[in-house]
Parts: C-alpha cells; sequence; structure tokens
C-alpha cells in the first residue's frame, strides 16, 4: 500500500492533492481503477466453466459460499487471457448491479498518483485503450486508469444474451 | 419441514450437470430412438458416447431424447441450496437453459433446465 499522504501534499484549498487507485498487473503493464469500487481482494480457486459463456467470462469459483463470475479482461480486449493458476488472485469489484471477480497477473493494491500527473488518456480507440480514463505516474511508473464500470457495462453488452439473437 | 427438489444428475463431455426430475419424462437407451427425435448438439457441448438418452417435452411440445454419457442418479436437495447463477454471469451467457448452481462439495454443479436446453437446439 502506498504512503499516507503528508500534509504538505495536500493544496492550499483543502483538497486532497493525490488520487486513490487500486493497481493489477496485467497485459504486461499497471493498470487502476477506482479503490472504492473493490471491496476484496481474493485467491481464485478452481474455476467451474459455464456453457455459452463469452471468453472474457472463464468461469465461476466459490468464495466463503458464494459463487462469483471471473472477468479476464485480457481476453475482452482480445490479448489473450491472463493465466489463471492456484495463485491467482482477483479484485472483488462492484460496478453498478455487477459484482465480478477481476483477475490479474498480480495485485499490487492502493496506491496514490498526484493529481497533477494525471492526464487524458491517448486518442486510441481500441483494445484497453478504449476504456482508459487517464494515465499517470507513482514512484514506480506508469499506472493506466480504467473506467471500470463502463468497461464492465461494455462486456456485458457485448455478449450476445440469451434470446437475444443467439441461434 | 423444508422443501426440497429432486435432482437428476447426469453426464455430457465432461462434466456432470444437475436438472429437475420434472423437466425429464423418461431415461433410456438412444439406439432405438429415431434419429430426427435426438438431440444431440447442444449448450453443454457434444457427448462422448451415445447410449444413455433423457426424453424431454420440448416447450413446443412433442418428445426429444437428449443424448448424453451417462445418468448418474437422483439426488434430492433442499430448494434453500438452489441458487441462481451471479446476475453478471446470467447477462452474459448466450443460453437460457443453464438457470442456476447447488454446492456439491463446495463445487458449483450447474443447473439447466432440459425444456430449454431441448428447445434451444431445435
Amino acid at each position: 500500500m502506498a504512503d499516507p499522504q503528508p500534509p504538505e501534499q495536500r493544496d492550499p484549498s483543502g483538497a486532497s492533492a493525490e488520487a486513490w487507485f487500486f493497481c493489477l498487473r496485467l497485459l504486461g503493464g499497471r493498470y487502476a481503477f477506482e479503490a472504492p469500487l473493490v471491496t476484496e481482494v481474493v485467491r481464485v480457486g478452481p474455476l467451474t466453466r459455464l456453457p455459452a459463456a463469452p471468453s472474457f467470462l472463464p468461469g465461476v469459483f466459490t468464495h466463503r459460499g458464494e459463487v462469483l463470475p471471473v472477468l479476464d479482461i485480457g481476453q475482452l480486449v482480445g490479448q489473450g487471457p491472463v493465466p489463471i493458476r492456484p495463485s491467482t488472485r482477483a479484485a472483488l469489484v462492484h460496478c453498478g448491479p455487477w459484482k465480478v471477480a477481476v483477475v490479474s497477473e498480480s495485485v499490487e493494491g492502493l496506491v496514490s498518483i498526484p493529481r497533477r500527473q494525471l492526464e487524458p488518456p491517448p486518442a486510441e480507440s481500441s483494445g484497453v485503450a478504449e476504456f482508459l480514463s487517464a494515465v499517470g505516474r507513482d514512484r514506480s511508473g506508469p499506472i493506466a486508469v480504467l473506467d471500470l464500470p463502463r468497461l464492465v457495462e461494455s462486456a456485458r453488452a457485448r455478449a450476445v444474451p440469451a434470446g437475444g439473437g443467439a441461434a | 419441514m423444508t422443501a426440497t427438489s429432486e435432482l437428476l444428475l447426469f453426464q455430457v463431455g465432461a462434466r456432470v450437470f444437475g436438472a429437475a426430475v420434472r423437466g425429464a419424462v423418461r431415461i433410456g437407451n438412444v439406439r432405438d430412438v429415431p434419429a430426427e427425435e435426438l438431440v444431440v448438439m447442444t449448450t453443454l457441448g457434444p457427448p462422448f458416447e451415445r447410449e444413455r438418452g433423457i426424453v424431454v417435452v420440448p416447450t413446443g411440445g412433442g418428445e426429444r431424447t437428449l443424448v448424453v454419457d451417462r445418468v448418474l442418479g437422483f439426488r434430492t436437495v433442499e430448494e434453500e441450496e438452489l441458487r441462481p447463477l451471479p446476475a453478471f454471469a446470467q447477462a452474459c451467457l448466450s443460453s437460457s437453459a443453464v438457470t442456476g448452481f447447488v454446492l456439491m462439495d463446495d463445487a458449483p454443479l450447474l443447473l439447466v433446465d432440459l425444456p430449454t436446453l431441448v428447445s434451444e437446439r431445435q
């Protein structure tokens, strides 16, 4: 977890000079999203694959008696699956009505980025760039900030719903 | 008294599924069933062997025989153990036949609606 915010980094207006995100490593890089979306980090148990599921939904697993769907962002953006091993961890996130486990190569945890260092994302509209809301940098290097609610909603919309066009 | 539900357990390919017994008319051999009444390819994937069949009445009526690898038996579970799929999973599946799951030995056993399953393939 990042160091607590030192008082000298507050701006004179009283607003925080730092933005807090939850950071994962996936697709060979550091990706973050709004920290309040994350409720827990869990180890991904044995997956039960679902028939008729899109590739970005590799299955479900049980965690303390609750069955959780796994979201693979790599598959969603067409960059290959995130490997799921016994050591794989996922961030449980709430995005509107959806609760999903976002799998990652590793979990970094909370990071803070000075707001002045957040910049608009590159003007690309393909792959993961489509879902970026900002890019920034902290002491460990560059971070791409995902608009996770938009990404999750886009995943749901891309799936062919039952009775909604399936052959 | 706790309400219970009777499940029929069967295997298609390498996987085991459960279905409400009330969705099945009878279980039998598929060798004497006319080919046009067989449902081999479904959302659940192809069976390895084509010997056992579960006779089902599709939503449109008539009878169809779902070809499975093995019928494993019956299991009584309390209805409160039957759970729907997680909302996100339900919203993403391209089939309505997968309705939920029941935890068996801490692993989710997928539940399918047999009439919907065979109807989707007609």
